[in-house]
């Protein structure tokens, strides 16, 4: 029997990850507010409540059904920028989950990727342009390197990336976005996008802690 | 129906507003406007943001409009809108739509009056991308006027780049004139000029031609200064920011654009180009009888179906960069010809902003990029064909060829080839088939049309192929596989001539190869310069047929012999009977000393036994004898049949890639007990040149690989257009590097292009290098130069060249000398 993750746990994942932005809404609001417009903390709270409520009218079968359907509903409630990007993330994890059985920490991180490789298509951002792509890459190494651990282990190691990613973005002057219209006044503060994914992989990392199977 | 528009904004008053406004400059007619704006909040109201379900549902309620303009205000409303395309239900749709980077209100004004008119797609996404210059226009001046930079700045619109070069903008305060002296105008070659000038120069410069009124155009771009039609004698206006930059622009045009007006080789210049009127005409001399053939070639097929907009892109840069290899790798062929202007031409076109700039705005507005290339370049084809100069009009071939080059690169499909030996007819040649012609197998060509002044007619004068254009209906109704007999230079073609036709050619094709074999007896004799010292003039060999071919130039030896060949393209290395087999077959067939290379790969051209880590720079990685001696076997065994080779046959063996003497014992101790095989290396790496002396015990003579030399001394790859003039060999820093070399006393050849290019040729001798080692075809033409040049002169003007600060200096002395 491989490490994988259970289905229950994906969306204990997910549900965790929608507790976590309410928890920090404000925080995440008030990031926002000094480089942004102010949206990003509400704007994700709605888009994954909507989240939670699809997932309850239609529970998916698979774990490749449950990422689609975050990032479909993410698509249409979210409202800024964080839609179409989260959304293009859940929903590339969907597709690359697509027939997978196990999801092991090989597949989480081919599917982290492939999430990954759609937030560059989607918002052609590049490291250091002070986006949440700068959370995303370093926990997608972080995973990769991983390799042979325990999801527990390698999804805390990518948290831990991700969380320094996010914290990384402080000193940065945006270059995406509408933070990139203050130039070098977005410097000194941290990009709520990054800060986002950061809780994202904290979420995870806490859903798959008990993923040793048996 | 006309052209629909969708309007996606965070807010949905906003959009709301911005319709009400558009519709009040609509005077009765009728456009489809769709809104997506806001994010519906569940409770009948809206919030702000977008949403990419709502804008497919308002794209996909436009499926009867002739196309569908999405307009779009900032941030996530340009990626919701991205996403909508992807989620559409019918993808056949997305071909109709164009999402625009155009301001969202002015745009919207614009495009519904413009889509009300019943305007295209097109034509309403440019006026909407056009829409602020009005306002532009006004506000222009003072230029002074500046936007105050601590406060927060709206971010310019996205401006296409086609139409950046097309917008007029503030009138430049600096003018000056000239007088086109070209005599076929601003064409493709000055025009390539001066586009390189005024990139030089970094100015905004504009031009009108005061003669026809046509302009401003940007001298940024080569294929607007082809719009402004100036022909010779018409005068030109300069426009610039700065006088220096006007001056400039003069100065040059005052050089007649540094072209050479003589024009060589074109015997039919003074006639009316451009055109196939008048019957056929003799385009390149030589006469020949053989079986009509035409080109096979699979059909060029233009997929509108492709990728994301990334995805076409890299394709783009892709199709774009290879295009600009061959074109290069043809230039450099013809390096030192007038010839090589037409590929100069063609380079400018594959670096043109307004072609360039119109196929990326379409890559960007989601076509394949096949398509947006293919449509690119029709447009400034029929620019070009509209206008009024001929020669102009005939340079639209240019366009055309680029482009078909750059498609099947694109689409991978191979150029049309011959399908045997024979006379080729076709209807005209692009200058990429015309150079890619074999010459093994196309014996004389036949066009239908084409002009002795065509590209096709200058390359088959330079490749020395019998040409007649202007055959008209002949070339075209000819049977394949029937006679045809053609006269190059007096134009006469016969198809199935008759017995007393079939005669006379066959004693004229009979006197001139009579002429020919006069020419190569003289290079089958030594070369001896007018005082006395004889320079031998090898070939370089990549096979038996080369050999053969080199045998018949009159090839003294075999000066380097490239066993790659051999090793490429299969699963596992040769053994050591093949290769002795395949070794001794070259030396037969030259029957002279052969200089036998051993393997000279790298990361660039990875073998599938040689286990090679890939490398970010495979030129300064493991290749050459660093790669070898990594695999000892291999080198062993190819040594081994070398060695063996050598017992019948006068052979010698030299070793590339080599920096310092360990390699060279290294090498001398994988060679076969008792053997006495010559061992040379090759000169290409810098410091090896230069400390030569500390080299000289562990070698028995040496080959200066010009070619290498250049591009490690220099720093200029090979290859890369942009560093092309740089990566000459003739740079005085590479001459001292020889002059070093031959310094230490070793028996020196020299193997590289620059044994073989006409300025090369005396400052080698000048340096005192005596034996040049060719490519087979230019055995003749380089004994024929050697003989008309005398040491003592040689060394003087070697002596001046090592003091000049560059190759184009070194060109310039050897010229005037």
């Amino acid at each position: 029997m491989t490490d994988a993750l259970s289905l229950e746990q994906l969306r204990a994942w997910v549900d965790g990850f929608a507790a976590s932005v309410k928890e920090h809404r404000e925080e995440l609001t008030e990031l926002d507010s000094a480089i942004g417009d102010a949206d990003h903390g509400s704007n994700m709270d709605r888009g994954l409540r909507a989240v939670g409520e699809a997932l309850e009218a239609k529970p998916p079968a698979d774990a490749a059904a449950l990422f689609t359907t975050v990032g479909m509903t993410l698509v249409s409630k979210v409202g800024g920028a964080s839609g179409p990007l989260f959304g293009t993330f859940f929903m590339r994890v969907g597709q690359a989950l697509k027939g997978v059985d196990a999801v092991d920490v090989a597949a989480l991180t081919a599917a982290l990727e492939a999430g990954t490789e759609g937030v560059v298509a989607r918002g052609k951002a590049e490291a250091g342009d002070k986006t949440m792509y700068d959370a995303l890459a370093p926990a997608v190494a972080a995973l990769r390197e991983a390799g042979a651990a325990s999801p527990g282990e390698a999804l805390a190691a990518a948290a831990s990336a991700a969380r320094a990613g996010a914290e990384a973005t402080v000193p940065l002057q945006a270059r995406k976005g509408r933070a990139s219209y203050l130039g070098e006044r977005s410097i000194g503060h941290q990009d709520p996008g990054a800060t986002s994914v950061a809780l994202l992989l904290e979420a995870a990392a806490a859903a798959g802690g008990g993923a040793r199977a048996t | 129906m006309s052209v629909a528009i969708v309007v996606v904004s965070h807010s949905e008053p906003l959009a709301r507003a911005a319709v009400a406004l558009a519709g009040e400059m609509l005077q009765g007619g009728e456009v489809r406007v769709e809104v997506a704006a806001g994010l519906d909040n569940g409770s009948g109201g809206f919030e702000v943001g977008t949403d990419a379900m709502r804008i497919k549902e308002a794209i996909e309620a436009c499926v009867d409009a002739d196309g569908v303009l999405v307009l779009v205000d900032l941030g996530s409303a340009v990626m919701s809108a991205e996403m909508a395309l992807d989620f559409l239900d019918d993808p056949t749709l997305r071909e109709r739509v164009t999402i625009s980077p155009a301001p969202l209100v002015e745009g919207l004004v614009v495009a519904t009056v413009a889509a009300a008119g019943g305007a295209t797609l097109a034509e309403v996404a440019a006026e909407a991308l056009d829409a602020t210059a009005a306002k532009a226009a006004h506000l222009a001046d003072p230029p002074e006027m500046q936007t105050d930079p601590s406060s927060p700045v709206e971010p310019s619109s996205p401006v296409e780049p086609s139409s950046s070069v097309e917008l007029v903008e503030t009138p430049p305060a600096m003018s000056g004139r000239f007088t086109v002296r070209n005599p076929h105008g601003l064409h493709a070659r000055p025009a390539a000029r001066l586009v390189q000038e005024v990139r030089r120069l970094a100015a905004d410069v504009e031009l009108v031609n005061l003669t026809t009124g046509a302009g401003p155009e940007p001298g940024s771009s080569m294929i607007r200064v082809a719009v402004l039609g100036a022909a010779q004698g018409h005068e030109v206006e300069v426009r610039a920011r700065t006088q220096e930059a006007v001056d400039a622009v003069v100065a040059l045009a005052e050089r007649g654009f540094d072209e050479s007006f003589e024009t060589p080789h074109e015997p039919a210049a003074d006639q009316e180009p451009a055109t196939s009127a008048g019957g056929p005409r003799g385009a390149s001399p030589g006469v020949v009888l053989g079986p009509a053939r035409r080109l096979v070639s699979a059909p060029l097929e233009v997929s509108e179906a492709g990728g994301t907009p990334e995805e076409e892109s890299g394709r783009l840069d892709v199709a774009l960069a290879a295009a600009r290899g061959e074109v290069e790798a043809t230039h450099r062929a013809l390096r030192q010809t007038p010839e090589a202007e037409i590929f100069e031409a063609h380079l400018a076109l594959l670096d043109d902003d307004s072609l360039l700039g119109r196929a990326r705005a379409l890559v960007a507005e989601g076509r394949s990029a096949a398509a947006a290339w293919t449509d690119a370049v029709a447009e400034v084809h029929d620019e070009w064909a509209a206008l009024d100069d001929p020669y102009l009009r005939e340079r639209a071939a240019d366009v055309d060829a680029v482009g078909e080059q750059v498609l099947r690169s694109i689409t991978g499909v191979a150029p049309a080839a011959m399908p045997a030996a024979g006379v080729l007819l076709a209807d005209d040649l692009t200058p990429a088939e015309a150079a890619a012609l074999d010459l093994d197998l196309v014996q004389g060509v036949v066009l239908a049309a084409g002009s002795p002044t065509s590209h096709a007619a200058i390359l088959a004068r330079a490749r020395d192929v019998p040409l007649v254009v202007g055959a008209g209906d002949l070339a075209r109704t000819a049977p394949d596989g029937a006679t045809v007999a053609l006269d190059g230079s007096t134009g006469e073609v016969h198809v199935d001539p008759s017995d007393e036709v079939r005669r006379d050619f066959e004693r004229r094709a009979e006197a001139e190869r009579e002429q020919r074999r006069t020419a190569l007896d003289a290079a089958q004799r030594p070369a001896a310069t007018t005082d006395g010292v004889t320079v031998v003039v090898g070939a370089n060999l990549g096979s038996v047929a080369d050999a053969e071919l080199a045998r018949a130039s009159g090839a003294d030896k075999a000066g380097l012999v490239r066993t790659e060949l051999l090793f490429l393209g299969r699963d596992d290395a040769p053994g050591e009977d093949e290769q002795a087999t395949t070794y001794a077959a070259v030396a037969a067939a030259l029957d002279r000393r052969v200089t036998l290379r051993t393997l000279d790969v790298g990361g660039d051209k990875p073998l599938p036994y040689v286990a090679a880590p890939a490398e970010d720079n495979p030129f300064l990685g493991v290749r050459g004898v660093r790669l070898s001696l990594r695999h000892p076997d291999l080198l062993r065994t190819q040594l081994a049949a070398m060695a063996r080779v050598a017992d019948d046959a006068d052979v010698e063996v030299m070793v590339p890639m080599v920096a310092v003497p360990a390699e060279m014992d290294a090498v001398r101790a994988l060679l076969p007990e008792g053997s006495s095989l010559r061992l040379g290396m090759m000169v290409e790496v810098p410091s090896a040149a230069l400390k030569l002396p500390a080299l000289a015990a562990h070698v028995d003579f040496v080959s200066i690989g010009t070619n290498d030399l250049t591009q490690y001394a220099v720093a200029a790859e090979r290859g890369n257009p942009g560093v092309a003039e740089l990566g000459d060999p003739l740079d005085p820093g590479v001459l001292q590097l020889v002059e070093r070399v031959v310094a230490a006393g070793l028996p020196t050849g020299v193997c590289g292009e620059a044994a073989a290019d006409p300025a090369g040729v005396p400052l080698l001798l000048g340096l005192g290098v005596r034996e040049l080692s060719v490519a087979p075809p230019a055995v003749p033409r380089v004994k024929a130069l050697v003989r008309t040049l005398d040491t003592a002169s040689c060394a003087a003007l070697a002596r001046e060249a090592l003091t000049l600060p560059d190759a184009a200096a070194v060109r310039r002395l050897v010229a005037g000398s």
